[in-house]
């Protein structure tokens, strides 16, 4: 590596560092650029895996990323958070994922299943929980939409904490490369995590180690599942930020709380290979994805939950009305903060610094607006992480790894600009870059169709030809 | 089986619809109540002048009577007004079809629009030269018209009158010269609401006012009364009714004396305020603060402390503060051959103590220059009736410094003084009758010692008499029954004083003849 000045490398070495291949104990990634967990509404209403999923994830194991972090898995249809995402909750479900395996490897990419449960933050639940209140650490209901919750009993957590270890046996039988437990961002895990949430007076509630016992039931029995040479990670808030919206709430996990989450999660050596670090304890979260929020969007997409919550119609007033749709903007904005590119970053070193004391095999990942080859190498060389996970600057450049190869970043504007429409968008509409200023054209007709080019491209090849 | 059941998000907003359409209902509720109940809300007036005309000072929510009420007395008592209704008593109104004279002002108050008076209407003269003539209005004048005596009566005689009912109330407002049309509602609300407290307020004002109302006479209450005499076309007892109705002093005879009892005034002029700010203000100089004097002037037109519009009552102190007072309406009729032997005489007699116009033509308000000028001068020196200056006493110049408390505008400056205090002359041909209790018709007469001056004199009329400058006083151009006689004998109309060598009573007839040329001009 060439030092010109303090801080400033040349891109060469940049690249070099991104694209030096990154070992956990049982995997190896051939860069340092994960794609974070993505989804969109493409596989059947049941859960079975689609056709267009495997366009989906393809796109980006051609685009070059060492390794994909898979959609929001849901463990249980229970555990779903929107329809038509492809499950991992039945053993019917393996021959998909294992279709997904071989798309993927023949580019060299690596495929981690991110097994998740939704809990309380069901944004759509889908006829099949229709007359069921989404189960959760507390009966709390979700402070954000108001989706209703009622607490697990210790029966239902046994049941849960198998359907997790199931789910990483399927993984596992699939060909897939590790699983990544989805502890941050509000789902079920971190609702058992967060002190902001957790309410809980039983083994599973109170003080940290109680509230972790849920995920180390989880992690020990994915164990028990897959043995100890299979990748297992860990995806966690570093702090909660739980009061976001309403000051009032209680703030949630501190980032010495998280560490003591992971110095448990490592049970001994046997426990997980690797952490990724987010943060925020609902999704969305003005920290995650960083960036800002369209209330126009919001506006025509937000509906389709109207059903789902008792907070949806205030909601969906707030951001109808110009005056208060301004200021739930400006507060996102406000609550965000300035810096979007590695947002989590210095959560991350914290840990990183601390966990890799006890035991320096452990790997970080990091997540949080990361687009250009500086900043990924930046917080890969101060020891912030071991490598990146991207997922809003990939779906506006699938191919962002060989742009990177030999750019800092994408020209000006063929960036991505954090709109966050993509998130929005994938309420009602299919997954991809919804920001019309990315796209070439003269008139807005001609960019408009040029946006629409790529974004129904994920449905190309199609399956019958 | 239900086989339509809610979902849980459904059960809970179906649990808690009531709460929020409770809360809607009150948010409502509390709409109503404050766009109603609570907001009040008045006829804006882009022109000052409007606005000291018709805009309101906030005398109408606690003072005023509904429109239509007020609309419906002029007809349920035309045998007593006369076909031409308030203008009986020397309301102003400018055009046949004007809806209110000058002088109201309407405020909706509690979701009903109420009348009653501000600045303009005590404040606005009117002139004609010949009988045939169309009054022309004089703004910021004196009244010279106003009865308002007469009109005080008129609403105490109606609380007392068993013919102020609902019923004949209801039924003058729905008269065609009133166009009420009363819907089954608001005939609800006139009835049970409206005229209860009407006549409840106009019953108060009979108890305050006892009096006014039973000269020399025992009452119910055993209280023994001193006379009381009518104040006329153009003046007011400033400060007996304010005793009675802001504080309650006790009226009767035991308390209050025949002389002090009996204080009527002219009203003043209201122009050029700015460099009267500092002098000693109203006849007998008992504030040195305009805007007090403002206030408290309000507080005769019917404002209180709380429903006072500061904001509307300061609008019209700017419009007076450097408003000019009118120029002689004939110029031909002043005699320039004498006006400059009258300035001399009135640099030497009058100046000091009323300044006079500079070099340039402009009034010089300048106390430095005229020492007298804004001064008071002691009782026995001026001379004039003393019941006006024994009418405000240093107990109520107490109370009237306990109003406005809590308010930065509270009054601090009201004192009692001496005698009467010295004003500027400008536009004083405007402010005919002359001295405070205007005793004397003319400028003319008053130059005369007291013993020449009319005694007994007929007051109201507007037709100016160019030559002795002052409104005839003959009874010229009027209605026998119109004609009211100023009887300089009754207490509190007295023409003495502002008598002598120094007030240039003893000057030779060519030399008082120039003078008022020569004030003409002012």
């Amino acid at each position: 590596m060439t030092r010109v000045t303090d801080e400033t490398f040349l891109h060469e070495d940049n690249a070099a560092l991104i694209f030096s291949s990154l070992k956990f104990r049982h995997l190896e990634v051939k860069n340092r650029l994960f794609r974070s967990n993505l989804s969109g509404m493409f596989d059947e209403y049941n859960g079975y895996g689609g056709h267009t999923r495997l366009n989906w994830e393809e796109k980006f194991a051609r685009g070059g990323v060492g390794c994909i972090i898979s959609s929001y898995t849901p463990v249980a249809v229970r555990g779903r958070i929107l329809i038509r995402y492809a499950m991992i909750d039945d053993d019917d479900k393996i021959p998909f994922w294992r279709e997904i395996a071989k798309r993927v490897h023949e580019y060299d990419c690596r495929f981690i299943m991110q097994l998740s449960h939704s809990g309380r933050q069901q944004d759509m639940g889908g006829v099949e929980n229709m007359f069921k209140k989404a189960q959760s650490s507390t009966s709390q209901k979700d402070y954000f939409h108001g989706i209703l919750a009622q607490a697990m009993t210790v029966t239902e957590i046994r049941e849960v904490v198998e359907q997790f270890a199931q789910g990483a046996r399927r993984a596992k039988e699939a060909g897939l490369d590790g699983v990544e437990l989805h502890g941050a961002n509000g789902y079920l895990i971190t609702q058992f995590l967060s002190s902001g949430i957790n309410d809980r007076t039983d083994d599973y509630g109170g003080p940290v180690e109680n509230r972790a016992r849920f995920v180390l039931e989880i992690v020990r029995a994915i164990r028990r599942e897959v043995g100890p040479d299979f990748h297992l990670q860990m995806k966690i808030n570093g702090v909660d930020h739980n009061n976001w919206l309403y000051p009032w709430k209680k703030k949630g996990n501190t980032l010495e709380d998280t560490l003591t989450i992971c110095k448990m999660l490592l049970d001994d050596g046997k426990g997980v290979d690797a952490f990724h670090i987010s943060s925020g304890s609902t999704f969305p979260h003005p920290r995650n994805p960083p960036g800002d929020i369209s209330t126009q969007a919001l506006v025509r997409w937000y509906g389709g939950m109207l059903a789902s919550g008792v907070r949806t119609r205030f909601n969906y007033a707030i951001f109808n009305n110009p005056v208060t749709g301004r200021l739930f903007q400006w507060l996102w904005r406000w609550r965000r903060g300035k810096v979007i590119e590695g947002i989590n970053a210095s959560y991350a070193k914290y840990l990183r610094d601390e966990i890799t004391k006890i035991d320096p095999s452990v790997k970080f990942l990091c997540t949080g607006g990361f687009q250009h080859a500086a900043n990924i190498a930046g917080v890969i060389r101060d020891g912030s992480c071991d490598g990146v996970s991207i997922a809003r600057p990939l779906i506006a450049n699938n191919d962002l790894p060989q742009i990177l190869r030999t750019a800092n970043g994408p020209i000006k504007h063929k960036e991505c600009t954090y709109c966050n429409k993509c998130l929005v968008n994938d309420l009602a509409n299919p997954l991809g870059c919804y920001e019309v200023s990315r796209y070439d054209g003269d008139t807005f007709d001609e960019k408009w169709k040029n946006l629409i080019t790529s974004v129904m491209s994920v449905f190309q090849p199609p399956l019958f030809r | 089986m239900n086989y339509d059941p809610p979902t849980p998000a459904e059960r809970v907003l179906r649990r808690y619809r009531w709460l929020r359409y409770l809360v809607a209902l009150l948010l409502l509720l509390i709409a109503v109540y404050y766009l109603v109940f609570v907001n009040q809300y008045v006829v804006a007036y882009r022109n000052n002048l409007d606005h000291f005309k018709y805009g309101s000072i906030g005398s109408e929510p606690t003072n005023g009577i509904p429109i239509l009420v007020f609309k419906a007395l002029a007809v349920m008592y035309r045998n007593e007004l006369g076909p031409t209704g308030y203008r009986r008593f020397g309301m102003l109104y400018e055009t046949e079809q004007s809806e209110l004279p000058i002088g109201m002002s309407r405020r909706i108050v509690t979701g009903v629009e109420r009348v009653w008076l501000n600045c303009s209407v005590c404040h606005v003269g009117t002139y004609r030269i010949n009988l045939t003539d169309k009054p022309t209005m004089i703004y910021g004048a004196p009244s010279n018209n106003l009865r308002l005596y007469d009109l005080l009566k008129f609403f105490l005689k109606v609380a007392a009158d068993p013919k102020f009912n609902a019923d004949n109330l209801i039924a003058a407002i729905d008269s065609p010269a009133v166009g009420g049309h009363l819907n089954f509602i608001k005939r609800l609300i006139y009835r049970y609401i409206v005229f209860p407290r009407v006549q409840q307020a106009l019953m108060q004002l009979s108890e305050q006012f006892a009096f006014l109302g039973s000269q020399n006479q025992d009452t119910s209450s055993g209280l023994h009364y001193g006379p009381y005499f009518d104040w006329g076309p153009g003046r007011v007892d400033t400060f007996n009714p304010y005793k009675a109705i802001q504080f309650n002093f006790p009226m009767d005879a035991k308390h209050i004396t025949e002389t002090e009892l009996n204080a009527a005034s002219n009203f003043p002029s209201i122009w050029e305020q700015h460099p009267r700010d500092g002098m000693n203000l109203h006849w007998d100089g008992n504030n040195t603060s305009v805007d007090e004097r403002d206030l408290s002037a309000a507080l005769g037109a019917g404002v209180t402390p709380v429903s006072v519009d500061i904001a509307s009552i300061k609008r019209i102190r700017a419009w007076i503060w450097d408003l000019q007072p009118p120029a002689f309406p004939i110029p031909s009729a002043i005699d320039q051959s004498k006006v400059t032997r009258g300035r001399q005489l009135f640099a030497e007699y009058c100046a000091g103590c009323h300044g006079m116009k500079d070099a340039t033509g402009q009034y010089d308000y300048d106390t430095n220059r005229f020492p007298g000028l804004g001064q008071v001068d002691a009782l026995d020196k001026i001379g004039t009736d003393p019941g006006r200056w024994q009418s405000y006493t240093q107990n109520f110049a107490a109370a009237q410094n306990t109003l406005y408390v809590g308010y930065p505008w509270r009054f601090t400056h009201f004192h009692k003084t001496a005698g009467y205090a010295n004003q500027p002359l400008d536009g004083i041909w405007a402010r005919s009758p002359y001295l405070h209790n205007g005793s004397v018709p003319t400028l003319r007469d008053l130059l005369e010692p007291a013993g020449n001056r009319p005694a007994k004199w007929y007051r109201g009329s507007d037709i100016l008499d160019t030559s002795k400058v002052g409104y005839r006083y003959d009874g010229f151009g009027s209605a026998l029954e119109d004609l009211f006689v100023y009887d300089t004998s009754v207490p509190g109309n007295s023409n003495i004083g502002h008598d002598g060598e120094v007030y240039g009573t003893k000057l030779s007839p060519p030399d008082k003849d120039a003078l008022v040329e020569y004030m003409k001009t002012l």
